[in-house]
């Protein structure tokens, strides 16, 4: 039975009218002025998807792919331009955690208050209060009178979602609310998560995070640019889409030597960055050690080179820098190879550079960003999906063992 | 018709969320504050003793209707203050709760009219204090009193509905929201609230002017039911004022819901 149905949904922003201030002398000037050319935005175009009561739909897709507007037209918030949507069942959207909190209010009132928003009744919040205060944790339980602002934000955050935990509704809209909270609510918030998937109620999930999506989701829609990309079962959803955003720029290479990169001095003619494991995982995770292969046109004669390679997180800062020790080499073709393990880079984005030094100290090339790169998180047996914090992420051994058995 | 009684359907089955955000606004109204609720007995107060210093000993002006002058100016400014601020939290309410209309769903009639809430509560502690001091100035309360309620909701009618339409296109653009202050400020001055209409009634555009400005049926209606022996030359521009308020109730309304759902793209 189909539970949810979109047709040919787009929605329309006008850009002049994003950019300018709307006023009432703008309203006016445009009803006397020409129709000036306006520039749309689609932030949808032509959507159209269905799920089955009982689906559990992961919803991707880079930043302005289109996914809150999708979750917004979706929850009633704001109305496609074009289009249809067909929703049967009780819908309660997440967008946020504690929507409508009041800081003055008591976290007492605010669960009441939270919840009418959320669509419960008073009757459903009385019931559950106990299960809610309790799923919110101790701390909250000993401030139930204090105003909401005393509240940390751990608290506050908390709070918000053993409320939504605690919604009964047929379909679930949910934006990224399971990023919140410290790791131990979060393993919790996802256990009640998995708990909802469980039983037949059909969930709509928007993540970035494709371990929790691939977990709970049997059914994956990929949006870009406003539109569908791919819509099917998770685990193709997930394999096209990784090896689509890492097939970024790992590839060089020059034919001859004036269409290389570079200088007089010094010419880029091969470079690669290869996983070596991603060719059968299709897509590149944290596990996967990976080689770094490049060959340059070097024109000087007797001399001692040297590379250095730096690393940049997506952020700007540098992970690492590499270098290797002088060798003296004559004009020709020099190549290089590197290989770094895997269980060593975290996930995220990154950026590689390569220097080419002479006599360790004078830089004859500088390939900045040459290669951009993506890797993608990976674990297993675990309940935990957060961002895992950390610019590397070392597989180091623990040794933990049992001391005396008594206290 | 059908448009309307399909609304109200939908409010009444949310009204468990309607009352809910009534008592967020009624109980943060003072919270924080030393005096409290004392503040709604201050304001209506501090406004009828600024106006009877201003008569009495400024203009010197002798007691031109021969009904207690305090009751004429506590009357009125009591039943401005529940005109002026629902009109004002109306034409706000969706702006100032723009945090529930981004990421929510529910008729956003309910966030309108549960920001009557705070003025009627005020309205309420000053009538009051106006009991008090009706029995205390002419020592009897007449029992025409029971009417209020009609008054009452004649005002709200109006103000809800002038709120409504100032909401709906405050969104857009929101030079209507500097539009709002001046309407408060100078209304007070050119309706009838501290003086009477009966030195206007006599002018041929009187009843026009009733039907544009309802303030002035209401307000007047109010006195007749409070204040005993006070009365009216006619009816005629109660009935004027009285359509006034339910028109712009309705049309308010029609406006607001046509309108809601492009309010999320203009915040």
């Amino acid at each position: 039975m189909k539970i949810v149905e979109v047709n040919n949904i787009s929605k329309k922003y006008n850009l002049n009218q994003l950019a300018e201030p709307v006023s009432l002398r703008n309203g006016i000037k445009s009803l006397f002025s020409k129709q000036e050319k306006s520039k749309d935005y689609f932030a949808l175009n032509d959507v159209s998807f269905s799920i089955n009561k009982g689906d559990k739909l992961g919803i991707i897709g880079n930043n302005g792919a289109g996914k809150s507007t999708l979750l917004k037209i979706l929850s009633r918030i704001t109305n496609p331009t074009s289009g249809n949507i067909q929703v049967k069942g009780k819908v309660a959207s997440l967008l946020e955690v504690g929507t409508g909190f009041h800081p003055e209010l008591s976290g007492r009132e605010n669960i009441f208050l939270n919840g009418a928003i959320l669509g419960m009744s008073k009757k459903e919040i009385k019931a559950q209060f106990d299960e809610i205060v309790d799923f919110a944790g101790p701390q909250i339980s000993n401030f139930l009178d204090t105003p909401v602002k005393r509240y940390s934000s751990g608290m506050y955050v908390r709070l918000g979602f053993a409320i939504s935990a605690h919604l009964n509704p047929e379909i679930l809209i949910v934006d990224e609310v399971l990023a919140v909270g410290d790791a131990d609510f979060q393993k919790k918030s996802l256990g009640k998560m998995k708990e909802v998937a469980a039983n037949e109620k059909t969930i709509l999930f928007v993540s970035h995070n494709l371990t929790a999506v691939s977990n709970l989701c049997n059914k994956t829609l990929h949006l870009e640019k406003g539109k569908v990309k791919q819509m099917g079962d998770t685990s193709q959803v997930l394999k096209n889409y990784m090896s689509e955003v890492q097939s970024k720029k790992m590839y060089f290479s020059a034919e001859t030597f004036s269409s290389g990169l570079g200088n007089e001095l010094i010419r880029l003619k091969y470079a690669e960055i290869k996983p070596e494991l991603a060719k059968d995982l299709d897509y590149w995770t944290i596990n996967d050690p990976f080689k770094l292969h490049f060959e340059f046109w070097n024109t000087l004669d007797d001399v001692d080179l040297n590379v250095s390679i730096h690393l940049y997180a997506s952020t700007g800062e540098c992970i690492f820098n590499i270098g290797n020790k002088p060798a003296r080499f004559n004009a020709g073709v020099v190549s290089t190879d590197i290989a770094i393990p895997g269980n060593f880079l975290n996930d995220g984005s990154y950026f590689l550079s390569i220097m080419v030094v002479k006599n360790s100290s004078i830089v004859l090339a500088n390939f900045e960003e040459l290669f951009e790169f993506e890797i993608a998180d990976f674990r297993e047996n675990t309940t935990w999906y957060g961002k895992w914090p950390g610019y590397v992420r070392p597989n180091f051994p623990i040794e933990m063992k049992q001391l005396t058995s008594k206290i | 018709m059908a448009f309307y009684s399909k609304l109200f359907s939908e409010i009444f089955h949310e009204r468990e969320l309607l009352f809910i955000l009534a008592k967020r606004d009624v109980s943060i109204r003072y919270k924080q504050t030393y005096l409290g609720v004392i503040w709604a007995i201050i304001r209506p107060v501090l406004t009828m003793l600024v106006f009877l210093f201003a008569f009495k000993n400024v203009a010197k002006i002798k007691d031109i209707s021969g009904f207690p002058i305090q009751l004429i100016i506590f009357s009125g400014v009591i039943f401005w203050n529940l005109f002026a601020n629902t009109f004002q939290a109306v034409s706000n309410s969706i702006l100032a709760n723009n945090n529930l209309v981004s990421k929510v769903y529910f008729p956003r009639l309910i966030i309108a009219f549960s920001s009557i809430a705070v003025s009627l509560f005020d309205f309420i502690i000053g009538l009051i204090v106006y009991i008090i001091l009706s029995l205390f100035l002419v020592h009897t309360l007449p029992i025409t009193f029971i009417l209020l309620p009609v008054a009452v909701i004649l005002v709200l009618l109006f103000s809800v509905g002038l709120g409504l339409l100032f909401c709906s296109y405050s969104i857009k653009y929101r030079d209507f929201l500097q539009m709002i202050p001046l309407i408060v400020q100078y209304g007070f001055f050119v309706s009838p609230i501290v003086y009477t209409a009966q030195s206007l009634q006599i002018s041929n555009w009187f009843n026009i002017y009733a039907l544009i400005n309802p303030l002035v049926g209401v307000v007047e209606y109010a006195r007749i039911i409070l204040i005993p022996t006070y009365h009216v030359a006619s009816f005629d521009f109660i009935y004027l004022s009285i359509l006034t308020c339910f028109v712009t109730f309705f049309v308010g309304i029609y406006v607001f819901t046509k309108k809601e759902s492009s309010f999320v793209d203009y915040l």
